[in-house]
């Protein structure tokens, strides 16, 4: 088993190409079935963050079972760096983490993510460095030598972002990564998803935290029964480029309107005032960390 | 040239998973200490105190132990085993590794294997001692009747251990094939231990069916033999107190039928959960 990440098939391949995918489950017992994703056709290009929303039951893990050839499709296909989803080194440069993991108990949380570096072909010294960056990257390392069985939902969700990220894949697939996740670790997430698209990873997510999702994705696509109904950029979303918000102290009313006066004088308007309300995370990250450091 | 589409090392990686699994969740644990109990234990059941026949039923009993227990560890380990990875989800994360589904199913047998192989060893090496020991202490209090010498086989011991633990990995091999496509795990024991009864008593139906009149019935016995083991003819070297060594050519057979179905087995499994959903 070589050691070294194989490299994109052609420069031109897309990290992930899906075309006319369609998957039918048969439900009950006269076989009827259920359409979770709809002819849906995708190209996500290397490098970027794209981030997959939709409401729940819409088909967004079906379709990341698809592409990881969990699933048979029922028509179309899918590529990964141009390598077709049912080939097993599709899967060579991928890192996975899937929707309300559970991983093996009677492992401890490094034994955990080397076990899956060695099934990624990582071997000799890398193996255990690259175990302990990992961990340390999702800040795990107190928790390191615990057995994943009494891990906490959260810690079972970081340990499973180190499994995905320890053997430094090009190719990134977070499944509601901050589902059940504290505030300092999904802001930990949100993080380490900038750093590796500094490195040049393509990182897929999905998630309902559409704020989270505003800050980190370049790209976005909404499915919606398992149907396609919006793809864009990010920065082509109306109202980004041509608004700001500010926060001020506190105005009264008269220089309020005075301010509007102002605004209205030079062609432009203020389209809300509001109270801030991001206080409890303000004082909730400010503590919490306080007691981390005494 | 494309390489093999099978890596070793990816099923070599989940079998020892597996086995460490096995080892910490104490699946075999309880199955050991009891069947180990049982073979020490023998020993202080019946004091017959004059020589080969209470030779005989401690090895009985050992053998006895190794199939009754081995054959509820080789059903529930592999359902438990093989299952949890589906019920547990982490069949999903690992097949989202560069693992094909013959890796993983062939992984899982030979983690399976190794299992039960460590399992029947241990016992056996046991079972060889107690007799031993047993056997010594018989020879000095009653000398007449051993006047050729030690009456037990060794030999023979160490071949029954190895034909007891073909025939719990055959057992295995059939409860994985029916996990394979189960959709609970229960249904994966219970089909477990239907084979392990049809396996032992099938050659009764087949008589019965061999001499039957009616050619229908002749084949109905004879398909019966063709699909399901017959562990009988694993216990071929049972009788090894004060008798010979089954014929090496014997022997050779008996363990390309054990293989055979083995191989059957898998192959079965392997094409069977390429084709399941996860
Ligand atoms: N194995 C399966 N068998 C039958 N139906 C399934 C199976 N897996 C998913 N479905 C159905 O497919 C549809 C899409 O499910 P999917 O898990 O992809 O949704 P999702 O977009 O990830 O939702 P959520 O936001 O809740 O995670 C759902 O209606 C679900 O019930
Ligand atoms: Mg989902």
């Amino acid at each position: 088993m070589p050691a070294s990440p194989v490299a994109p098939q052609s420069v031109s391949a897309a990290a992930i190409e899906l075309q006319g995918l369609v998957k039918d489950f048969a439900i009950g017992l006269r076989g009827v079935k259920l359409r979770a994703v709809d002819h849906l056709t995708l190209r996500i290009e290397p490098g970027q963050v794209f981030g997959l929303l939709g409401p729940n039951g819409s088909g967004k893990s079906t379709t990341i079972k698809l592409l990881l050839g969990l699933l048979a499709p029922t028509a179309g296909r899918g590529t990964i760096f141009g390598v077709p989803s049912e080939r097993a080194d599709a899967r060579r440069t991928v890192g996975y983490l899937p929707e309300a993991p559970y991983f093996y108990g009677h492992l401890t949380g490094f034994e955990l993510v080397r076990f899956y570096a060695r099934l990624s072909g990582l071997g000799g010294r890398a193996l255990d460095e690259g175990a302990r960056a990992a961990i340390d990257r999702v800040e795990m390392t107190g928790a390191a030598d615990r057995l994943v069985r009494n891990y906490s939902k959260g810690m079972l969700q970081r340990i499973g972002l180190a499994q995905a990220i320890v053997h430094q894949p090009q190719l990134l697939i977070l499944d509601e990564p901050t589902a059940g996740v504290d505030p300092a670790g999904a802001a930990m997430i949100a993080r380490l998803v900038l750093e590796l698209k500094a490195e040049g990873k393509t990182v897929l997510i999905t998630s309902h935290l559409l704020a989270q999702m505003e800050e980190v994705c370049d790209g976005v696509a909404i499915l919606d029964r398992g149907r396609l109904i919006y793809q864009g950029r990010m920065a082509d979303l109306p109202g980004r480029g041509n608004r700001q918000a500010m926060v001020l102290d506190a105005l009264p009313p008269g220089e309020l309107e005075e301010l509007r006066a102002w605004l209205a004088a030079r062609g432009r308007a203020l389209h809300s005032v509001e109270t801030p309300r991001a206080q409890l995370e303000r004082v909730y990250l400010e503590r919490v960390g306080k007691q981390e450091q005494s | 040239m494309r390489a093999l589409p099978f890596s070793a090392g990816q099923a070599v990686l989940i079998a020892g998973n597996t086995l460490r699994e096995a080892v910490r969740q104490k699946i075999i644990g309880l199955f050991l200490g009891l069947a180990l109990a049982l073979v020490i234990g023998a020993r202080w059941f019946r004091d017959f105190n004059f020589g080969a026949p209470e030779l005989k039923f401690l090895a009985d009993c050992g053998l006895g132990a190794m199939t009754f227990f081995g054959s509820a560890l080789a059903i529930t380990a592999t359902a438990q085993l093989f299952f949890g990875e589906i019920e547990n989800r982490t069949v999903l994360t690992l097949l989202a590794r560069p693992v094909r589904r013959s890796e993983f199913v062939v992984g899982k047998y030979w983690g399976l294997l190794v299992l039960l192989g460590a399992f029947c060893a241990l016992l056996t090496a046991v079972l060889a001692t107690v007799l031993w020991w047993r056997e010594g202490e018989l020879m000095r209090d009653f000398p007449a009747a051993f006047a050729t010498g030690r009456v037990v086989n060794y030999a023979g011991v160490a071949v029954a251990g190895f034909l007891g633990w073909l025939k719990l990995s055959v057992l295995a091999g059939f409860t994985l094939l029916v996990a394979s496509f189960a959709q609970t795990q229960l249904f994966a024991v219970v089909s477990g231990f239907f084979i392990l009864v049809i396996g032992h008593l099938q050659y009764l139906a087949q008589e019965a069916y061999g001499r039957s009149e009616a050619w229908l019935a002749r084949l109905g016995g004879g398909g019966l033999g063709l699909l399901f083991p017959n562990f009988n003819l694993f216990a071929l070297a049972d009788a090894f107190v004060g008798a010979d060594l089954p014929a090496w050519s014997q022997i050779a057979r008996l363990s390309l039928y054990g293989f055979g179905y083995l191989g059957t087995t898998c192959a079965l499994a392997i094409f069977s959960f390429r084709h399941r959903e996860i």
